[in-house]
Protein backbone atom coordinates (compact mmCIF):
# COMPACT_ATOMS: atom_id res chain seq x y z
CA UNK A 1 0.00 0.00 0.00
CA UNK A 2 2.74 2.15 0.54
CA UNK A 3 6.26 1.82 -0.89
CA UNK A 4 9.37 4.06 -0.52
CA UNK A 5 12.66 3.58 -2.28
CA UNK A 6 16.01 4.85 -1.89
CA UNK A 7 14.10 7.32 0.22
CA UNK A 8 16.41 10.87 1.64
CA UNK A 9 15.08 13.98 2.46
CA UNK A 10 16.57 17.02 4.61
CA UNK A 11 14.89 20.28 5.15
CA UNK A 12 17.77 21.92 3.63
CA UNK A 13 17.81 19.77 0.34
CA UNK A 14 21.38 19.08 1.62
CA UNK A 15 23.52 16.46 3.82
CA UNK A 16 22.96 15.74 6.25
CA UNK A 17 19.87 13.36 5.64
CA UNK A 18 17.23 13.12 8.66
CA UNK A 19 16.26 10.55 6.02
CA UNK A 20 19.11 8.59 3.74
CA UNK A 21 18.05 5.92 1.57
CA UNK A 22 15.32 4.70 2.90
CA UNK A 23 13.35 1.09 1.64
CA UNK A 24 10.01 0.38 3.00
CA UNK A 25 7.09 -1.61 1.90
CA UNK A 26 3.89 -1.41 3.75
CA UNK A 27 0.90 -4.39 2.57
CA UNK A 28 -3.02 -3.85 2.89
CA UNK A 29 -4.26 -4.79 5.93
CA UNK A 30 -1.03 -4.27 8.23
CA UNK A 31 -0.82 -2.29 11.38
CA UNK A 32 2.22 -0.81 11.45
CA UNK A 33 4.26 1.22 14.22
CA UNK A 34 7.31 3.83 13.12
CA UNK A 35 9.56 3.75 16.31
CA UNK A 36 12.81 5.09 16.90
CA UNK A 37 14.31 8.09 19.05
CA UNK A 38 13.28 11.63 18.83
CA UNK A 39 14.64 13.25 15.76
CA UNK A 40 15.06 10.21 13.83
CA UNK A 41 12.20 10.81 11.28
CA UNK A 42 9.23 9.40 12.20
CA UNK A 43 7.37 12.59 11.80
CA UNK A 44 9.03 13.29 8.78
CA UNK A 45 8.88 10.01 7.17
CA UNK A 46 4.46 11.15 8.08
CA UNK A 47 4.77 13.94 6.36
CA UNK A 48 6.61 12.56 3.46
CA UNK A 49 3.40 9.57 2.91
CA UNK A 50 1.04 12.46 3.38
CA UNK A 51 3.11 14.18 0.63
CA UNK A 52 3.21 17.48 2.73
CA UNK A 53 7.04 17.17 1.93
CA UNK A 54 8.72 16.43 -1.08
CA UNK A 55 11.87 13.66 -1.06
CA UNK A 56 15.20 15.40 -1.79
CA UNK A 57 15.98 12.05 -3.54
CA UNK A 58 14.62 8.55 -4.04
CA UNK A 59 10.48 8.40 -4.17
CA UNK A 60 7.38 7.23 -1.91
CA UNK A 61 4.39 6.01 -3.02
CA UNK A 62 0.54 5.02 -1.70
CA UNK A 63 -1.95 3.61 -3.60
CA UNK A 64 -4.68 4.27 -0.83
CA UNK A 65 -7.33 5.63 -2.00
CA UNK A 66 -8.96 7.53 1.02
CA UNK A 67 -6.34 8.82 3.68
CA UNK A 68 -7.19 9.26 7.40
CA UNK A 69 -5.05 11.99 9.13
CA UNK A 70 -4.71 12.10 12.90
CA UNK A 71 -1.85 14.58 13.63
CA UNK A 72 0.08 15.19 16.69
CA UNK A 73 -2.24 16.56 19.09
CA UNK A 74 -0.15 19.47 19.99
CA UNK A 75 -1.21 20.73 16.14
CA UNK A 76 -4.50 20.65 16.32
CA UNK A 77 -5.53 21.06 20.09
CA UNK A 78 -5.12 25.13 19.20
CA UNK A 79 -7.02 25.17 22.54
CA UNK A 80 -7.96 28.77 22.10
CA UNK A 81 -9.48 28.28 18.58
CA UNK A 82 -13.80 28.53 18.78
CA UNK A 83 -14.86 25.77 17.28
CA UNK A 84 -17.39 22.91 18.82
CA UNK A 85 -16.97 19.32 18.22
CA UNK A 86 -19.96 19.45 16.17
CA UNK A 87 -18.21 22.29 13.85
CA UNK A 88 -15.29 20.67 13.69
CA UNK A 89 -16.86 17.25 12.20
CA UNK A 90 -19.56 18.85 9.97
CA UNK A 91 -17.20 21.10 8.09
CA UNK A 92 -14.70 18.37 7.83
CA UNK A 93 -17.53 16.65 6.57
CA UNK A 94 -18.78 18.71 4.02
CA UNK A 95 -15.26 19.30 2.56
CA UNK A 96 -15.01 15.51 2.08
CA UNK A 97 -18.05 16.29 0.24
CA UNK A 98 -19.96 13.75 2.13
CA UNK A 99 -24.20 14.44 1.79
CA UNK A 100 -25.13 11.95 4.37
CA UNK A 101 -25.13 14.53 7.90
CA UNK A 102 -25.38 11.12 10.23
CA UNK A 103 -21.93 11.14 9.22
CA UNK A 104 -21.06 13.54 12.21
CA UNK A 105 -23.50 11.75 14.55
CA UNK A 106 -21.81 8.58 14.06
CA UNK A 107 -18.54 10.33 14.46
CA UNK A 108 -19.85 11.34 17.83
CA UNK A 109 -20.79 7.69 18.75
CA UNK A 110 -17.76 6.42 17.67
CA UNK A 111 -15.77 9.14 19.98
CA UNK A 112 -18.17 8.82 23.00
CA UNK A 113 -19.41 12.45 23.00
CA UNK A 114 -22.81 12.48 22.03
CA UNK A 115 -23.19 14.51 24.63
CA UNK A 116 -20.79 17.09 24.01
CA UNK A 117 -21.92 17.99 20.35
CA UNK A 118 -21.88 21.71 21.36
CA UNK A 119 -18.80 21.47 23.66
CA UNK A 120 -15.36 23.45 22.58
CA UNK A 121 -12.90 21.76 21.44
CA UNK A 122 -10.37 23.47 23.05
CA UNK A 123 -13.21 22.12 26.49
CA UNK A 124 -11.67 19.18 26.09
CA UNK A 125 -9.91 16.28 27.78
CA UNK A 126 -6.78 15.26 26.41
CA UNK A 127 -8.13 11.57 25.66
CA UNK A 128 -11.82 13.60 24.23
CA UNK A 129 -9.84 16.01 21.91
CA UNK A 130 -8.16 12.41 20.50
CA UNK A 131 -10.94 10.64 20.07
CA UNK A 132 -13.11 13.46 18.10
CA UNK A 133 -10.16 13.86 15.86
CA UNK A 134 -10.10 9.56 15.07
CA UNK A 135 -13.41 10.16 14.83
CA UNK A 136 -12.66 12.54 12.17
CA UNK A 137 -10.14 11.23 10.44
CA UNK A 138 -12.93 7.91 9.90
CA UNK A 139 -14.62 10.28 8.13
CA UNK A 140 -15.22 8.43 4.57
CA UNK A 141 -14.39 5.33 5.31
CA UNK A 142 -10.37 6.00 4.59
CA UNK A 143 -8.25 3.11 3.69
CA UNK A 144 -5.07 4.15 5.32
CA UNK A 145 -5.34 5.68 8.32
CA UNK A 146 -2.27 7.41 9.47
CA UNK A 147 -1.70 9.18 13.09
CA UNK A 148 1.07 10.94 14.90
CA UNK A 149 1.86 9.76 18.17
CA UNK A 150 -1.80 9.18 19.14
CA UNK A 151 -1.32 8.86 23.06
CA UNK A 152 0.43 11.94 23.54
CA UNK A 153 -1.48 14.53 26.57
CA UNK A 154 -3.88 11.41 26.80
CA UNK A 155 -5.02 9.49 30.17
CA UNK A 156 -4.11 5.93 30.97
CA UNK A 157 -8.27 5.01 30.70
CA UNK A 158 -8.27 6.78 27.12
CA UNK A 159 -4.90 5.70 25.39
CA UNK A 160 -6.84 2.10 26.56
CA UNK A 161 -9.82 2.68 24.77
CA UNK A 162 -7.82 4.49 21.56
CA UNK A 163 -5.70 1.61 20.89
CA UNK A 164 -8.41 -0.61 21.39
CA UNK A 165 -10.49 1.12 18.95
CA UNK A 166 -7.61 0.42 16.57
CA UNK A 167 -6.99 -2.60 16.58
CA UNK A 168 -10.29 -3.46 16.53
CA UNK A 169 -10.26 -1.07 12.90
CA UNK A 170 -7.71 -2.93 11.78
CA UNK A 171 -8.62 -6.45 12.53
CA UNK A 172 -12.48 -6.15 12.00
CA UNK A 173 -12.77 -3.87 9.38
CA UNK A 174 -9.20 -4.62 7.55
CA UNK A 175 -8.27 -1.19 8.25
CA UNK A 176 -3.99 -0.22 7.33
CA UNK A 177 -3.23 1.35 10.20
CA UNK A 178 0.12 4.13 10.15
CA UNK A 179 1.18 4.91 13.49
CA UNK A 180 4.13 6.50 14.69
CA UNK A 181 4.46 6.17 18.08
CA UNK A 182 6.89 6.74 21.41
CA UNK A 183 4.27 4.52 23.65
CA UNK A 184 6.61 0.99 22.84
CA UNK A 185 4.43 -1.13 24.92
CA UNK A 186 0.87 -0.14 23.00
CA UNK A 187 2.94 -0.67 19.76
CA UNK A 188 4.17 -3.88 20.98
CA UNK A 189 0.63 -4.98 22.38
CA UNK A 190 -1.22 -3.46 19.33
CA UNK A 191 0.55 -3.05 16.15
CA UNK A 192 1.13 -6.11 13.42
CA UNK A 193 4.65 -4.99 12.38
CA UNK A 194 6.82 -2.63 13.99
CA UNK A 195 9.52 0.09 11.54
CA UNK A 196 12.21 0.77 13.50
CA UNK A 197 14.11 3.88 12.60
CA UNK A 198 17.84 4.69 13.14
CA UNK A 199 20.46 6.61 11.56
CA UNK A 200 18.13 7.65 8.67
CA UNK A 201 16.79 4.31 8.10
CA UNK A 202 14.98 1.41 9.25
CA UNK A 203 13.97 -2.23 9.24
CA UNK A 204 10.69 -4.71 9.99
CA UNK A 205 10.48 -6.66 12.72
CA UNK A 206 7.72 -8.04 14.36
CA UNK A 207 6.34 -6.82 17.34
CA UNK A 208 8.15 -9.92 19.85
CA UNK A 209 11.12 -9.17 17.80
CA UNK A 210 11.27 -6.04 18.23
CA UNK A 211 11.03 -6.24 22.41
CA UNK A 212 13.34 -9.02 22.89
CA UNK A 213 16.14 -7.22 20.03
CA UNK A 214 15.72 -3.65 21.27
CA UNK A 215 13.79 -3.78 24.67
CA UNK A 216 15.12 -6.95 25.93
CA UNK A 217 18.67 -4.77 25.91
CA UNK A 218 16.74 -2.47 28.23
CA UNK A 219 16.43 0.74 25.60
CA UNK A 220 13.67 1.92 26.13
CA UNK A 221 13.75 5.34 24.05
CA UNK A 222 11.38 5.86 21.55
CA UNK B 1 -27.99 63.82 9.55
CA UNK B 2 -29.12 61.88 7.04
CA UNK B 3 -30.93 64.29 4.72
CA UNK B 4 -26.93 65.00 4.03
CA UNK B 5 -26.14 63.11 0.80
CA UNK B 6 -22.73 62.31 2.24
CA UNK B 7 -24.13 60.85 5.34
CA UNK B 8 -26.23 58.48 3.67
CA UNK B 9 -23.10 57.27 1.55
CA UNK B 10 -21.03 57.21 4.83
CA UNK B 11 -23.78 54.90 6.48
CA UNK B 12 -24.00 52.53 3.32
CA UNK B 13 -19.95 52.52 3.32
CA UNK B 14 -20.02 51.55 7.34
CA UNK B 15 -22.71 49.29 7.34
CA UNK B 16 -20.70 47.41 4.29
CA UNK B 17 -17.69 47.68 6.69
CA UNK B 18 -19.04 46.35 9.75
CA UNK B 19 -20.35 43.22 7.67
CA UNK B 20 -17.16 42.39 5.99
CA UNK B 21 -14.44 43.50 8.37
CA UNK B 22 -15.27 40.78 10.98
CA UNK B 23 -15.87 38.23 8.45
CA UNK B 24 -12.47 38.86 7.26
CA UNK B 25 -10.75 39.52 10.59
CA UNK B 26 -12.09 36.14 12.49
CA UNK B 27 -9.95 34.29 10.14
CA UNK B 28 -7.21 37.25 10.36
CA UNK B 29 -6.70 36.79 14.01
CA UNK B 30 -7.48 33.16 14.18
CA UNK B 31 -4.59 32.50 11.86
CA UNK B 32 -2.74 34.77 14.62
CA UNK B 33 -2.31 37.20 11.53
CA UNK B 34 -3.92 40.18 12.76
CA UNK B 35 -0.50 42.16 12.17
CA UNK B 36 -0.88 40.94 9.04
CA UNK B 37 -3.70 43.74 8.61
CA UNK B 38 -1.84 46.21 9.51
CA UNK B 39 0.48 45.86 6.66
CA UNK B 40 -1.90 45.23 4.56
CA UNK B 41 -3.43 48.48 5.47
CA UNK B 42 -0.48 50.34 5.10
CA UNK B 43 0.14 48.71 1.62
CA UNK B 44 -2.94 50.36 0.71
CA UNK B 45 -2.08 53.55 0.91
CA UNK B 46 0.43 53.06 -1.74
CA UNK B 47 -2.44 51.59 -3.67
CA UNK B 48 -4.49 55.03 -3.13
CA UNK B 49 -1.35 57.18 -3.92
CA UNK B 50 -0.87 55.17 -7.22
CA UNK B 51 -4.73 55.86 -7.85
CA UNK B 52 -4.18 58.92 -7.45
CA UNK B 53 -1.39 59.77 -9.12
CA UNK B 54 -2.30 57.64 -12.16
CA UNK B 55 -6.00 59.73 -12.12
CA UNK B 56 -7.87 56.07 -10.95
CA UNK B 57 -10.21 55.34 -8.75
CA UNK B 58 -8.20 55.63 -5.51
CA UNK B 59 -10.19 52.87 -3.65
CA UNK B 60 -9.83 50.72 -6.63
CA UNK B 61 -5.60 51.49 -6.56
CA UNK B 62 -6.08 50.12 -2.89
CA UNK B 63 -7.45 47.33 -3.55
CA UNK B 64 -5.33 46.09 -6.78
CA UNK B 65 -1.91 47.16 -4.85
CA UNK B 66 -3.13 45.21 -1.40
CA UNK B 67 -4.43 42.52 -3.20
CA UNK B 68 -0.71 41.88 -4.41
CA UNK B 69 0.67 42.86 -1.22
CA UNK B 70 -1.20 39.73 0.26
CA UNK B 71 -0.44 37.26 -2.44
CA UNK B 72 4.01 38.77 -2.11
CA UNK B 73 2.56 37.50 1.67
CA UNK B 74 1.90 34.59 1.01
CA UNK B 75 4.52 34.07 -1.46
CA UNK B 76 7.65 35.11 0.58
CA UNK B 77 6.06 32.97 3.82
CA UNK B 78 7.49 30.22 1.81
CA UNK B 79 10.65 31.98 0.70
CA UNK B 80 11.70 32.59 4.06
CA UNK B 81 10.36 29.76 6.66
CA UNK B 82 12.30 30.81 9.27
CA UNK B 83 12.07 34.05 9.32
CA UNK B 84 8.59 34.99 8.76
CA UNK B 85 8.18 38.41 10.96
CA UNK B 86 10.91 39.85 8.21
CA UNK B 87 8.43 38.85 5.93
CA UNK B 88 5.86 42.09 7.43
CA UNK B 89 9.18 44.41 7.56
CA UNK B 90 9.57 43.67 3.81
CA UNK B 91 6.01 44.56 2.94
CA UNK B 92 5.76 47.51 4.96
CA UNK B 93 9.30 49.11 3.62
CA UNK B 94 7.92 48.54 -0.21
CA UNK B 95 4.18 50.26 0.36
CA UNK B 96 5.04 53.29 3.27
CA UNK B 97 8.52 53.20 0.57
CA UNK B 98 6.00 53.47 -2.47
CA UNK B 99 3.55 56.35 -0.57
CA UNK B 100 6.11 58.70 0.89
CA UNK B 101 8.20 58.99 -2.23
CA UNK B 102 4.76 59.58 -4.51
CA UNK B 103 3.05 61.86 -1.65
CA UNK B 104 6.24 63.79 -1.24
CA UNK B 105 6.90 63.99 -5.23
CA UNK B 106 4.56 66.65 -5.37
CA UNK B 107 2.64 64.95 -8.30
CA UNK B 108 -0.50 64.15 -6.11
CA UNK B 109 -3.89 66.42 -7.53
CA UNK B 110 -5.84 65.23 -4.54
CA UNK B 111 -4.54 65.14 -1.28
CA UNK B 112 -4.07 61.60 0.50
CA UNK B 113 -4.65 62.63 4.39
CA UNK B 114 -7.97 61.64 3.94
CA UNK B 115 -7.09 58.52 3.68
CA UNK B 116 -4.85 58.44 6.52
CA UNK B 117 -7.55 59.18 8.93
CA UNK B 118 -11.14 58.44 7.05
CA UNK B 119 -13.17 61.30 5.98
CA UNK B 120 -17.18 61.01 5.84
CA UNK B 121 -16.69 63.82 3.26
CA UNK B 122 -14.93 62.31 0.79
CA UNK B 123 -16.68 59.36 -0.31
CA UNK B 124 -18.32 59.82 -3.57
CA UNK B 125 -21.23 58.10 -5.03
CA UNK B 126 -19.34 56.04 -7.35
CA UNK B 127 -16.84 55.00 -4.34
CA UNK B 128 -20.21 53.96 -2.67
CA UNK B 129 -21.38 51.88 -5.32
CA UNK B 130 -17.93 50.16 -5.71
CA UNK B 131 -17.54 49.40 -1.68
CA UNK B 132 -20.70 47.94 -2.35
CA UNK B 133 -20.02 45.35 -5.42
CA UNK B 134 -16.85 44.65 -3.53
CA UNK B 135 -18.41 44.04 0.10
CA UNK B 136 -20.88 41.57 -1.98
CA UNK B 137 -18.34 39.85 -4.01
CA UNK B 138 -16.11 39.27 -0.72
CA UNK B 139 -18.98 38.09 1.52
CA UNK B 140 -20.39 36.07 -1.15
CA UNK B 141 -16.71 34.29 -1.96
CA UNK B 142 -16.81 34.10 2.00
CA UNK B 143 -19.87 31.70 2.28
CA UNK B 144 -18.42 29.70 -0.72
CA UNK B 145 -15.46 28.64 0.71
CA UNK B 146 -16.44 28.96 4.36
CA UNK B 147 -15.81 25.64 5.31
CA UNK B 148 -12.17 25.26 3.71
CA UNK B 149 -11.11 28.69 5.25
CA UNK B 150 -12.74 26.97 9.15
CA UNK B 151 -10.20 24.46 8.47
CA UNK B 152 -7.40 26.45 6.74
CA UNK B 153 -7.26 28.50 10.37
CA UNK B 154 -7.80 25.59 12.29
CA UNK B 155 -5.87 22.75 11.40
CA UNK B 156 -4.12 23.41 8.01
CA UNK B 157 -2.85 19.66 7.37
CA UNK B 158 -6.24 18.32 8.16
CA UNK B 159 -7.45 20.54 5.18
CA UNK B 160 -4.96 19.12 2.88
CA UNK B 161 -5.39 15.55 3.18
CA UNK B 162 -9.44 16.47 2.73
CA UNK B 163 -8.17 17.62 -0.28
CA UNK B 164 -8.57 21.19 0.03
CA UNK B 165 -6.02 23.59 -2.50
CA UNK B 166 -4.61 25.23 0.81
CA UNK B 167 -2.21 27.47 -1.72
CA UNK B 168 -5.24 28.97 -4.16
CA UNK B 169 -7.18 29.70 -1.15
CA UNK B 170 -4.78 31.67 0.80
CA UNK B 171 -4.20 33.74 -1.98
CA UNK B 172 -8.15 34.02 -2.53
CA UNK B 173 -8.26 35.10 1.26
CA UNK B 174 -5.68 37.54 0.76
CA UNK B 175 -7.70 39.16 -2.35
CA UNK B 176 -10.60 38.95 -0.18
CA UNK B 177 -8.55 40.76 2.60
CA UNK B 178 -7.44 42.87 0.17
CA UNK B 179 -11.01 44.50 -0.59
CA UNK B 180 -11.97 44.50 2.79
CA UNK B 181 -8.89 47.22 3.66
CA UNK B 182 -9.74 49.03 0.37
CA UNK B 183 -13.46 49.06 1.17
CA UNK B 184 -12.98 50.52 4.94
CA UNK B 185 -10.60 53.08 4.15
CA UNK B 186 -12.37 55.86 3.32
CA UNK B 187 -14.58 56.21 6.40
CA UNK B 188 -11.70 54.36 8.95
CA UNK B 189 -8.76 55.57 7.42
CA UNK B 190 -5.03 53.72 7.37
CA UNK B 191 -3.84 53.95 10.77
CA UNK B 192 -6.70 52.30 12.73
CA UNK B 193 -8.09 50.20 10.58
CA UNK B 194 -6.50 47.07 11.74
CA UNK B 195 -7.95 47.68 15.41
CA UNK B 196 -11.63 47.38 12.93
CA UNK B 197 -10.70 44.41 11.66
CA UNK B 198 -9.20 42.62 14.99
CA UNK B 199 -11.35 44.50 18.22
CA UNK B 200 -14.94 43.04 16.66
CA UNK B 201 -13.47 39.81 16.97
CA UNK B 202 -11.33 39.59 19.83
CA UNK B 203 -14.51 41.07 21.98
CA UNK B 204 -16.66 38.03 20.42
CA UNK B 205 -13.91 35.69 21.41
CA UNK B 206 -14.62 36.48 25.06
CA UNK B 207 -18.21 34.86 24.79
CA UNK B 208 -16.21 31.42 24.16
CA UNK B 209 -18.81 30.11 21.52
CA UNK B 210 -18.20 28.18 18.41
CA UNK B 211 -17.07 29.63 15.39
CA UNK B 212 -20.27 30.57 13.39
CA UNK B 213 -21.76 32.17 16.54
CA UNK B 214 -18.39 33.63 17.33
CA UNK B 215 -18.33 35.25 13.74
CA UNK B 216 -21.97 36.33 14.02
CA UNK B 217 -21.17 38.17 17.44
CA UNK B 218 -17.82 39.68 15.89
CA UNK B 219 -20.52 41.25 13.10
CA UNK B 220 -22.87 42.64 16.26
CA UNK B 221 -19.86 44.23 17.53
CA UNK B 222 -18.97 45.72 14.55
CA UNK B 223 -22.15 46.86 13.60
CA UNK B 224 -22.38 48.59 16.98
CA UNK B 225 -18.22 49.96 17.25
CA UNK B 226 -18.64 51.39 13.37
CA UNK B 227 -22.47 52.83 13.89
CA UNK B 228 -22.56 54.24 16.93
CA UNK B 229 -18.64 56.37 16.38
CA UNK B 230 -20.31 57.02 13.45
CA UNK B 231 -22.81 59.01 14.89
CA UNK B 232 -21.39 60.24 17.83
CA UNK B 233 -18.53 61.44 16.02
CA UNK B 234 -21.20 63.20 13.67
CA UNK B 235 -22.39 65.12 16.54
CA UNK B 236 -19.32 65.12 18.85
CA UNK B 237 -17.58 66.87 15.37
CA UNK B 238 -14.35 64.55 15.69
CA UNK B 239 -12.88 61.73 13.18
CA UNK B 240 -15.19 58.76 12.99
CA UNK B 241 -12.12 56.62 12.37
CA UNK B 242 -10.39 57.40 15.70
CA UNK B 243 -13.79 57.83 17.81
CA UNK B 244 -14.70 54.20 16.25
CA UNK B 245 -10.95 52.78 17.70
CA UNK B 246 -12.28 54.50 20.72
CA UNK B 247 -15.45 52.95 20.98
CA UNK B 248 -14.44 49.10 20.04
CA UNK B 249 -11.90 48.94 22.70
CA UNK B 250 -14.61 50.51 25.38
CA UNK B 251 -16.84 47.72 24.17
CA UNK B 252 -14.18 44.65 24.22
CA UNK B 253 -13.44 46.09 27.86
CA UNK B 254 -17.34 46.21 28.87
CA UNK B 255 -17.49 42.56 27.48
CA UNK B 256 -14.43 41.70 29.61
CA UNK B 257 -15.82 43.27 32.69
CA UNK B 258 -18.77 41.67 32.13
CA UNK B 259 -17.38 38.16 31.74
CA UNK B 260 -15.68 38.47 34.91
CA UNK B 261 -18.84 40.29 36.79
CA UNK B 262 -20.55 36.41 35.67
CA UNK B 263 -17.76 34.54 36.87
CA UNK B 264 -17.34 36.39 40.36
CA UNK B 265 -21.01 36.13 40.98
CA UNK B 266 -21.00 31.72 39.88
CA UNK B 267 -17.98 31.58 42.12
CA UNK B 268 -20.33 33.04 44.83
CA UNK B 269 -23.19 31.72 44.08
CA UNK B 270 -21.35 28.29 43.98
CA UNK B 271 -19.72 28.60 47.45
CA UNK B 272 -23.35 29.46 49.07
CA UNK B 273 -24.87 26.01 47.57
CA UNK B 274 -21.82 24.13 48.67
CA UNK B 275 -23.02 25.98 52.14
Amino acid sequence: MIWAENLSFSYNAVPPYILDGLNLEIKRGEYVSIVGENGCGKSTLMKLILGFLKPTRGGIQTDAYKLGYVPQKSDSANSGFPITVYEMLDSYRRLLKLRDKSAVAEGLRQAGLFGYARTLMGNLSGGQQQKALIARALMGEPDLLLLDEPSAGVDPDSQHEIYALLKRLNTERGLTIVSVEHNLDAAISNSTVIFHLHGGRGHFCTPRQYSEEYLGKGDRRA
Amino acid sequence: MLSYGFMQNALIVSLSISILCPCIGVFLVLRRYAMIGDTLSHASLAGITIGLLSGQNPVLGAFVFTALSGALIEYLRRYFRKYTDLILTIVLALSVGTAITIISSGRLNASADAFMFGSVLTVTRTDTVMIMILSAVSVLALIRLYHQMVYIAYDEEAARVAGVRTGLINYVFFVLVASAISVSIRIVGVLVLSSMIALPVATALQLEKGFKQTLLFSGLFSVIDIMSGLFLSYYLNVAPSGFTALVSVFVLVAVMAGKKLKRAAKRSSDQNTAR
